[in-house]
């Protein structure tokens, strides 16, 4: 991350504040303000992403995906799903330039999560988000890439990561 | 090993009525020692491999079969085997990842070295091993075998009838389809997790729920259109539905998420379930193996294990991996909610008493085979082959 400039690097890091402050408050449409237009998402298991399998838990390879994505959390299946509080912990390790405005950003991160019906905390997923992230002022994410070591996920996942 | 035993009748006695379930039957924790007997290591096929995730000599693949490790490998000689993830010597563990490939397999311990056939190909020091020793008696030990459309099944029993019989006619016939019908398959990935639930309450999905569960189905108007449910004596269940989807879908913005390209082995939808645990469907264009692996009586492993034909279009090709991404498993558009209800239910049943099972139940006292699309009763001959399995006495009526 030397030689990156400061403004820079505050603008990534205030965009993962961002991210993880509305995905925390259960906050969907806070989460879709993080991306650019077009936009990306995609959670894959690391042990499909080094296998060069494609297949993921979430595959938003558009920014309409990324909007039914609202759509599923908040009206589809709020319902039946047994909810969890997530908690997002980031660690911004490397920013390399791309040209221009864009930047390749690796974050490490681990989600802790509460169920409401049990008041006990776990972890639920741990990794890295592998993003392209546009700088113009404010930082916005073009893709993220949420690749998880937790190849086994200890309950069904509700929320993006 | 296949040796029946089980508690006295007093500890689980069955209720007269055949649509009436013990809860306790997902809670007494006592169970799966016996269940590890008369079932996983009993006369039961379970399914481990497709060709299609080791297609290389060389590859392999670690599951278990109830807790014990076990590895199918691609050998050198194009034949599929499974072993007991076990070195022939002294039980240390041969492959400590979910999946690799490896020219042979070496036990650190020792350095025991095994061909991918599963011979002893090396063992230092053999000169000084006891009089009765020989490389040929200390191979790897294989499980009994045998595939169906390239999907290899292995069982701890000799007793067990041969795999297509035990599949039978009517479930060959949707899992043939569900399997790529002749097609070679290609692997796409997995998703893995674990529900906080008995394993017989992850199998225990019927066929009520599904246009009453699934918001999705409303909310996208899709029609439950002709169907039929089939059910065996030994505890397979097979859906083989129409799906129609209407072009347009209002609730998203992306409706071509959900569209079904169509091909002639379906009608939009085909669901099996092969006892004791394992569900294979094929939903619009996702073609996917649920291997499920108990944790003992609480929580189960499923791997969602998710398929193209190896003849699709790179388009089909991607249309599927994000169908497969979006709309199943444990974060799916319509599967979500099924991994909830796993754990509703199972923690709602250490309440006391029965469930009791309505749709489509004609006669409480008597099994009935002759089910439709949308009975929860299709569920029952299951359980009545689970009680068989396990010894326990139906009340007198």
């Amino acid at each position: 991350m030397m030689g990156i400039d400061y403004k820079v690097r505050d603008a990534v890091e205030a965009l993962n504040l961002k991210y993880i402050r509305a995905l925390d408050r259960r906050d969907m449409h806070g989460w879709l303000a993080t991306f650019d237009n077009p936009g990306t998402y995609v959670c894959i298991p690391k042990e499909n992403e080094d296998r060069g399998l494609p297949i993921a838990y979430m595959l938003d390879d558009s920014y309409a995906r990324l909007q039914d994505r609202v759509t599923q959390v908040t009206k589809i299946q709020p319902d039946a799903v047994e909810h969890y509080q997530p908690r997002h912990f980031t660690q911004v390790v490397d920013i390399r330039p791309l040209g221009g405005v864009n930047y390749r950003v690796e974050t490490h991160f681990t989600v802790n999560y509460t169920p409401d019906n049990t008041g006990r905390t776990d972890v639920l997923a741990t990794g890295t988000y592998v993003d392209e992230v546009v700088v113009n002022g404010e930082a916005r994410f073009r893709s993220r890439r949420a690749v998880l070591d937790t190849n086994v996920v200890p309950r069904y996942v509700a929320y993006p990561i | 090993m296949t040796a029946n035993i089980s508690l006295p009748d007093t500890v689980m006695e069955w209720p007269a009525k055949y649509n009436e379930i013990p809860k306790a039957v997902f809670e007494e924790p006592g169970l799966w020692r016996l269940e590890l007997e008369n079932i996983f290591y009993g006369e039961e096929w379970h399914p481990i491999v497709h060709r299609a995730e080791i297609p290389n000599p060389g590859d392999y693949k670690a599951a278990f079969i109830g807790e014990m490790p076990i590895f199918a490998v691609h050998g050198d000689d194009g034949k599929i085997r499974v072993f007991h993830n076990a070195c022939a010597h002294r039980g240390a563990t041969l492959i400590t990842d979910s999946a690799g490939n490896k020219p042979d397999f070496e036990c650190p311990y020792h350095r025991w070295l095994f061909s991918s056939r599963g011979d002893l190909v090396g063992c230092p020091n053999s000169h000084e091993f006891s009089p009765s020793f020989a490389k040929e008696k200390f191979g790897l030990k294989e499980l009994r075998s045998d595939a169906f459309s390239e999907l290899y099944f292995v069982t701890m029993s000799d007793k067990t009838p041969d795999l297509r019989s035990y599949l039978t006619d009517v479930v060959a016939d949707p899992l043939g389809r569900v399997l790529g019908n002749g097609h070679g398959l290609k692997l796409l990935g997995y998703q893995k997790v674990t529900y906080d639930c008995n394993w017989k309450a992850y199998v225990d999905n019927d066929g009520y729920h599904a246009p009453l569960l699934h918001l999705a189905f409303k909310l996208m108007g899709w029609q439950g259109g002709k169907g039929e449910q089939i059910v065996t004596r030994n505890g397979h269940i097979a859906f083989d539905s129409e799906l129609t989807i209407p072009q347009k879908i209002d609730a998203l913005q992306d409706s071509s998420i959900v569209q079904f390209k169509g091909d002639p082995d379906s009608k939009g939808s085909i669901v099996v379930s092969t006892f004791p645990i394992t569900v294979f469907t094929k939903h619009m264009d996702m073609l996917n193996i649920r291997y499920a692996f108990p944790k003992g009586p609480r929580g189960v492993e499923v791997h969602y294990a998710y398929f193209a034909r190896d003849d699709d279009s790179p388009e089909l090709l991607a249309h599927r991996t994000r169908q497969c991404s979006n709309l199943l498993g444990p974060s799916g558009l319509i599967s979500l909610e099924d991994a909830a209800i796993f754990t509703r239910i199972d923690l709602g049943n250490r309440s006391p008493g029965n469930a009791i099972f309505q749709k489509g139940v004609t006669d409480e006292y008597r099994l009935e085979f002759n089910v439709k699309q949308n009975d929860e009763s299709g569920n029952l001959p299951r359980w009545e082959h689970y009680r068989q399995r396990m010894g326990f006495r139906r009340a007198a009526a």
